[in-house]
């Protein structure tokens, strides 16, 4: 009970932070559209988005908001039906990363010693190895990532920032007087880190989850840009690959290429101002407005 | 394919750019040819490749070959693919077959001079060929497969094959390099040479090279008098084919061989005099792999033959550029004089969907569920091209649409460069939809794909044959015309490869391999026509390329 | 000196896991540098050819793994990474020697530049607090940092190349011109960096903008600040000599990190602009499946961004002690 008090206590600090801050709102809302339309892309979807049953190369006008691709494909129905593999990437990388951060991070805390060293070194290790080109080079050899790899690679990649943040975070809270208390009561290990321990880290682990959400939609992006996607696929690193292969920008048909680019870039500014605002959270001393000095917890 | 025909499919555009010209005017004077106008501009060359330049140009390294075979590095004989295979004495002034066609004598000219002022002999060529022998790793056209020995006497050299191979003239004669002995005797690693001064005996010398241009001049002391008349060329490496279209768009570009979205609005309208022409000579087929249940009936590919809508492919997929194929393996207008009359008007309409469903019907098929079914077994494949080149891809994209309307189920597969060769190499596919390079004559690209001794065993990579096709009559036929010189008995022999290729589909030709060729006639005049098809026109098309500068005609 | 063991450690350690990872990722993988090569040549080549090629390479798929290992852990020592397939036969130092000068002017300028004005900015904001800069600033590039790389640049092309006519794109000079130490050449070049070293800035400066004001913010309320206020000195002089130098120093590891990257290039900037640097050459080599080449540059980033790292916490530690103890 208490976890679920816990937690939804903090949920609740954060609504109401999200009602007061423009920045965070203004994410949250756009997340909300964004996963309307990948919840349900046939409302948005116009035609087919894969067939080439149109007139190629045309402009703006009603029937296609965006124009046509130059296979006579329509690029707003593209567009639409690209949503969901970006959203789908963002929130699984982000959900996985987090979940392997908040394992490796906390009980390297919470159990310290050789345990600590160990997994920080092994947390370092991976932190300073250059991702981008890593993923790359992995890619290159799997042929091209089909989605699945692609979640799995950007997980191995993009967990350690946050499982350092959150190992230091924790570091900090479990000298606390409440934790000692709770261990000398005698309390598992797993009930202290679940209700103790993690509450108080909440925003923290959301401004992660953002965090890993934002840099997973922007290496995938870049990844299927470049090819290294399953070029076969709908979404908007796709759409921008082909963009790109047919000279969108040179031949008159810059809104393919730009398009998806905004998308991508909407969806990214989303991640960005939420995460922002639950650092805002996380570290109370950057908060524009509110001096509240409820917990005072120790920045990363 | 749009990127990267073979690695070095090197998309040089011929560009005359206002800045180079001053840049490059020292070099013209230096050149001391006071007769040429001075004002003349630099021809630049327009072919992404993707990679700058390596500054290297061994003659027998495919990577760098382009750059040298051609203008610097002549071959005995031109032979022309696109007409006819007709042969242009090059450094060989005559040849003469005998001993049942299994041995050729050529008579080296006299007068053809290394660049360095040493002339170039019959122990030059009884050298070069020698050369490939002893490694193996140069012989990229493996001439010592069907060599026996080679000799030399005076101003001749004699050639003797295993059997008799009278195509082979064509890699022997037209598409060998040779290299001054004097120089190569000298080197310590001849397959790791890198060659960066090339000496040559061709209308051109690479006159400087960076990463990111070569730059020839003309070979003032050139033994063909009258010839090479462009004073500078040019070669500057593009990373991405974007960049090289609007280079080429712009007019900077001379001489392109680049894949173009849209051209006519891309190119031809963007600067006065841009003009292009893709000829073809050889197929984009499928190649059902023969060994797979299903796959091995020729009633079940010829059906899929006709399901496929070629010029709907050709419209989506290539823009046009590459023309539908038809079921006898005929490339047309090119190799139009081989093509059978009688196996054409059998094969009836080429996009005939109803066909499709009677041949199946006949065979025992019929429709569950929307797909073709016998046995219980569906009609169910999959079909793979390469990644990496998206006109391909957009191609088999529409293949898959059209195949599956038909009732086949067909899923699609795109692996990346390495996968896809080493698959269909090795036959770990299904359907494969490629290319074979072709030749002087639709012999060619039959014995590429249908040669028995061309496939291997599934496992094992197959040098070409990738359908594993292996048909002992077929054999004899390929062998027979190997061993004659009589153009008529060489169409008797490919009329009947037509008919087995319209009868049974062994594979399925679908558009025809363009090759990409822009030019802007301007400043330049004389390049390769529809009317005047003297050479392929393809900036990576070896040694083709040089001929072509070599009698490109500077306007005033 | 515990402290200089420790960091000695963990760049070996680091090091030589980078290295394992390079050497049994192609391992994994079906195909090999002959048969890649022989795709190029597409069924041209006879086996003859192909088996030449293999020794060429050097490979020699009968050795142990163990062997191989140990092979190629002695061949990285000694620099011989081997021979570039896609530039055969050109060994892959070379191919790299081509790039690294381009990825070094554009990326490092427009990082060091990034840097410099994205601290400035940073410590402004949060100096002024409140103020029109701090509301403006921090939310502006919160969301320009979101945008893809690769995006800005292909605008940046369409919009300032392509429809404004006003810079040129490609490459990293007139390809046709012969380079010289002259100021027209030096022109060429600067007018090619302008709008992929925009790309770089536009989208880098939000972090640098962001942790220094965050940093800043922090330190501004620290005793001594208050007190060198109290004590009346200029405002300036405490913003920039007292404040800014503190709030900066957990901002070295970031730029030296960020320095370190410059060896990598901005991949996808130079990708998009056709810059031949480093993060090029590595697309590139993915694309020709070169993997010698491929596996060098990603050593040479790794070891780049190892060292960068390395020298940072050292210097850190220099200038602040406290860090000394810390972990």
């Amino acid at each position: 009970m208490t976890i679920l008090r816990r937690a939804l206590g903090v949920l609740g600090a954060s609504w109401r932070f999200l009602r007061r801050d423009k920045k965070a709102m203004g994410g949250a809302i756009i997340l909300f559209i964004l996963l309307l339309i990948s919840a349900f892309p046939s409302w948005f979807i116009l035609d087919d988005p894969q067939a080439e049953i149109f007139t190629p190369a045309m402009g703006l006008s009603w029937a296609h908001p965006l124009g046509t691709t130059s296979f006579g494909q329509d690029v707003f129905s593209q567009l639409m039906a690209g949503t969901r593999e970006s959203m789908m990437v963002a929130m699984l990388v982000g959900l996985f990363s987090t979940v392997i951060s908040v394992v490796i991070g906390i009980s390297a805390a919470y159990i310290g010693g050789i345990f600590d060293d160990a997994l920080s070194l092994f947390t370092d290790v991976v932190l300073v190895i250059p991702t981008f080109p890593l993923i790359i080079v992995i890619t290159a050899y799997l042929k091209g990532a089909t989605f699945w790899l692609m979640v799995a690679v950007l997980v191995i990649t993009g967990w350690s920032y946050g499982a350092r943040q959150l190992r230091v975070q924790a570091l900090s809270l479990r000298n606390r007087d409440y934790l000692l208390a709770a261990r000398a009561r005698g309390e598992s290990a797993w009930y202290v880190i679940s209700v103790e321990l993690i509450p108080p880290m909440t925003s923290l682990i959301v401004a992660n989850f953002l965090g890993a959400a934002l840099y997973a939609v922007l290496a995938e992006s870049g990844l299927q840009f470049i090819g290294l996607g399953n070029i076969n696929s709908e979404s908007w690193g796709t759409m921008l690959y082909w963009a790109q292969n047919n000279e969108a920008l040179y031949s008159g048909l810059p809104l393919w290429a730009l398009a998806p680019g905004i998308a991508i870039a909407v969806l990214g500014s989303a991640l960005a101002l939420l995460n922002y605002a639950f650092d805002e959270i996380a570290n109370p001393a950057l908060r524009p407005v509110s001096r509240r000095r409820a917990s005072k917890v120790v920045p990363s | 394919m749009i990127k990267k025909f073979k690695l070095g499919m090197i998309t040089t555009a011929f560009a005359f750019v206002a800045s180079t010209c001053v840049i490059v005017a020292p070099g013209v004077l230096v050149s001391g040819v006071a007769s040429a106008a001075p004002s003349q501009i630099a021809l630049n060359l327009a072919n992404e490749q993707g990679n700058l330049w390596g500054c290297a140009f061994n003659p027998f390294n495919p990577t760098d070959s382009a750059f040298s075979i051609g203008p610097v590095y002549e071959t005995l004989d031109f032979v022309d693919a696109l007409n006819n295979a007709k042969v242009t004495p090059w450094l060989a002034s005559s040849y003469v077959w005998s001993n049942a066609n299994k041995t050729v004598t050529f008579t080296i000219r006299s007068g053809a001079m290394w660049t360095d002022g040493t002339p170039l002999t019959a122990a030059d060529v009884y050298y070069t060929l020698n050369l490939l022998k002893t490694h193996s790793a140069l012989d990229v056209n493996a001439l010592w497969s069907v060599l026996s020995s080679v000799s030399s006497s005076g101003n001749k050299v004699t050639v003797n094959f295993k059997t008799s191979a009278v195509p082979y003239f064509y890699y022997l004669a037209g598409l060998t390099p040779i290299v001054p002995k004097h120089l190569w005797t000298k080197v310590a690693n001849p397959v790791t040479y890198t060659d960066t001064a090339p000496i040559g005996s061709g209308g051109y010398v690479m006159n400087h090279c960076t990463p990111q241009n070569i730059k020839y001049t003309a070979n003032k002391n050139y033994w063909q008098k009258g010839m090479a008349q462009v004073q500078v060329v040019n070669y500057p490496a593009f990373l991405s084919n974007n960049t090289c279209n609007e280079y080429l768009a712009q007019g900077l570009g001379q001489w392109g061989s680049q894949f173009i979205p849209s051209i006519k609005t891309q190119y031809v309208n963007k600067a006065k005099g841009n003009n292009y022409w893709f000829p073809a000579i050889a197929n984009v087929s499928i190649f059902p792999n023969l060994t797979v249940p299903g796959l091995d009936d020729p009633k079940v590919r010829l059906a899929m033959s006709y399901a496929l809508n070629r010029s709907a492919i050709s419209t989506i997929g290539e823009y046009g550029y590459e023309a539908p194929s038809n079921q006898t393996g005929i490339v047309t207008p090119t190799y139009s004089k081989w093509l059978s009359a009688s196996v054409s008007s059998s094969l009836g309409k080429s996009y005939d969907v109803a066909k499709t469903a009677s041949i199946l019907t006949a065979d025992g098929y019929a429709k569950v569920n929307g797909v073709w079914t016998k046995d219980g077994k569906q009609l169910a494949f999959s079909l793979m091209t390469n990644g990496g080149y998206s006109d391909w891809v957009a191609s088999a994209q529409v293949m898959t649409q059209q195949l599956n309307a038909a009732g086949f189920k067909i899923t699609l597969n795109l692996p990346a460069s390495t996968t896809f060769y080493n698959d269909i190499y090795t036959g770990n596919y299904q359907l494969a939809y490629n290319s074979e390079t072709g030749g002087p004559s639709p012999y060619y690209e039959f014995r590429q794909a249908l040669y028995s001794k061309n496939s291997a065993a599934i496992g094992t990579d197959a040098s070409s044959n990738w359908e594993r096709y292996n048909n002992p009559a077929v054999d004899s036929l390929l062998n027979n015309y190997a061993a004659t010189t009589s153009t008529a008995t060489q169409h008797t022999i490919i009329n009947q490869l037509e008919s087995i290729m319209a009868t049974t589909a062994p594979i399925i030709p679908v558009l025809q391999s363009a090759e990409w060729f822009e030019f802007n006639a301007t400043h330049f005049g004389n390049f390769p026509s529809p009317s005047n098809p003297y050479a392929q026109p393809a900036l990576y098309a070896e040694p083709d390329w040089g001929y072509v500068v070599d009698q490109l005609k500077p306007k005033a | 000196m515990k402290f200089l063991v420790r960091r000695v450690g963990f760049l070996l350690i680091t090091l030589w896991v980078a290295v394992t990872v390079n050497f049994f990722i192609p391992r994994l993988m079906p195909g090999n540098p002959a048969e890649a090569m022989m795709a190029t040549f597409r069924g041209h080549v006879n086996p003859a050819a192909i088996h030449a090629l293999e020794v060429a390479f050097g490979i020699n798929t009968k050795e142990s793994l163990l062997a191989s290992y140990g092979q190629y852990l002695v061949n990285v020592l000694h620099g011989n990474l081997g021979i570039s397939t896609s530039n055969f036969p050109l060994p892959v130092t070379t191919v790299i020697a081509k790039g690294l000068p381009w990825s070094l002017g554009l990326v490092g300028l427009s990082t060091i530049l990034g840097f410099l004005i994205g601290t400035s900015l940073g410590a402004i904001a949060a100096w002024r607090r409140g103020g029109w800069l701090d509301n403006v600033l921090p939310p502006m590039f919160i969301v320009i940092s979101a945008f893809p790389y690769f995006w800005v640049g292909l605008l940046s092309i369409w919009f300032f190349a392509l429809t404004l006519n006003w810079f040129p794109f490609v490459g990293p000079y007139t390809s046709t011109t012969i380079p010289t130490f002259t100021w027209p050449f030096i022109l060429d070049v600067l007018k090619h960096a302008v709008l992929p070293s925009f790309t770089i800035l536009i989208t880098s400066i939000g972090g640098w903008i962001l942790t220094m004001r965050n940093n800043m913010i922090t330190v501004v309320a620290e005793d001594y600040v208050k007190m060198a206020r109290a004590k009346g000195l200029k405002p300036s002089r405490i913003l920039w000599q007292y404040a800014g130098r503190n709030a900066l120093l957990p901002n070295l590891t970031g730029f030296a990190m960020s320095l370190g990257f410059v060896i990598s290039g901005a991949i996808l900037v130079e990708y998009v602009y056709n810059y031949p640097g480093v993060g090029f050459m590595l697309l590139n080599a993915v694309s020709a499946q070169d993997f010698p080449l491929m596996q060098a540059l990603f050593l040479l980033i790794t070891v780049a961004v190892l060292l960068a790292i390395f020298v940072s916490d050292v210097a850190t530690a220099l200038l602040d002690p406290r860090t000394r103890n810390s972990r």
